[in-house]
């Protein structure tokens, strides 16, 4: 699986090709979803094949498309999955505890990731994992607000920050250690 | 199984209801504005088991509108309805 | 009751068991930070395992695939949301609570 440089890939510098490529892949996305929805139904697909292509033309049109990895997504599932578990396991005992164990605190972490999607994603996805709310996205850092400050959050954003970037096929600059 | 998914509908309505003290109590609009989070998740949960305890699908696409409509309620609040400063609460 | 419905129950249960955690850190936790988080992961993990719970009751593979996809999007719906409720807090000048 290869790896490639996000610099110099924003922006309007696909091929054609690319948004060809891209839109198939979106089109059967779609065509997917309009199955689960319409629960297999035959004749649904009369409305369903111009709501695809319609669909498939707006999201081309609003989010051009951008490198990804396969096998990064693959990776990132049960990591995503086993954590956010845990990020529910890690909660619930707090909040069921009567001595309330949190102590929360605010930090900002400098990204690494190039700016927009890459940066979304992760800023939705650290809400979501044990301890950890993303607050502000900021042009440099991530502020996020953590329920137990004596926690070393700062390894364990770096380490979500690394699978996402292995998403989007981005290398990162290597870890700066703490900071 | 009928009777599991009864009690956990009515046992997930009743954690609805708990939670609408702390949105009705506030005390900042945000904490009022967490219901839309609590719908958002709560009662999709309710209405996918009673989809399933009633043989209803058409219930899961209530549902799906239910996660949608939570969503797009969130971000109409706290870019129009919400005021700008917080009267007398919490603030720094 | 054979075994998948034994398994779907202990799901059901289970996850019905995230949603009272996430209401009790609502009630419980000290300001509007904390209570987002309680909400967030506690009830995206009780819907996901509710889901998981149903879909193994499911007729067929698109039934499944629909529930997986409410959970998909109540999962995006919900980072989003908290981070929308959490910036908008933090930019009105709502206190982060500290022990």
């Amino acid at each position: 699986m290869t790896v490639h440089t996000v610099v110099g890939r924003q922006g309007l510098e696909f091929t054609p090709r690319e948004y060809l490529r891209s839109g198939c892949l979106r089109a059967v996305l779609f065509a997917l979803m309009w199955w689960t929805l319409t629960d297999g139904v035959m004749d649904s697909w009369l409305v369903g094949t111009p709501v695809i292509l319609f669909a498939t033309l707006a999201s081309v049109v609003l989010l051009p498309p951008f490198s990804w990895s396969l096998l990064g997504l693959v990776r990132f599932v049960p990591f995503f999955l086993w954590r956010s578990l845990y990020g529910g396991v890690d909660v619930a005992r707090r909040a069921l505890q009567p001595r309330l164990p949190i102590s929360p605190g605010l930090l900002d972490y400098r990204w690494r990731l190039p700016p927009g999607l890459p940066q979304v994603f992760m800023a939705n996805i650290v809400s979501l994992l044990p301890g950890t709310l993303s607050v502000e996205l900021g042009a440099n850092c991530l502020q996020v607000h953590v329920l137990d400050e004596r926690k070393d959050f700062l390894s364990e954003l770096e380490k979500v920050e690394q699978r996402v970037a292995a998403i989007f096929g981005i290398s990162l600059p290597l870890s700066r250690g703490g900071e | 199984m009928q009777i599991l998914y009864f009690a956990l509908a009515l046992f997930l309505l009743l954690n609805l209801v708990a939670g609408m003290w702390r949105v009705l109590r506030g005390p900042t609009a945000a904490d009022r504005m967490l219901a839309a989070q609590l719908f958002g998740t709560t009662s999709v949960a309710v209405l996918l088991v009673l989809a399933q305890a009633m043989n209803r699908g058409a219930l899961r696409d209530v549902a799906l509108v239910f996660a949608l409509l939570a969503a797009v309620t969130a971000v109409a609040f706290v870019r129009r309805a919400w005021p700008d400063r917080e009267a007398k609460h919490d603030t720094e | 009751m054979t075994p998948s419905d034994l398994l779907s129950a202990v799901l059901l249960i289970a996850g019905a068991a995230f949603f009272l955690a996430g209401t009790l850190g609502l009630l419980r936790f000290p300001d509007v930070y904390t209570r987002l988080h309680a909400l967030t992961k506690a009830d995206n993990v009780g819907l996901g395992l509710v889901v998981a719970g149903l879909a193994m009751q499911a007729e067929s593979l698109a039934g499944a695939g629909k529930l997986l996809l409410i959970w998909l999007l109540v999962l995006l719906a919900g980072a989003s949301v908290a981070h929308l409720v959490a910036a908008a807090a933090r930019q009105r000048g709502i206190k982060l609570w500290r022990r």
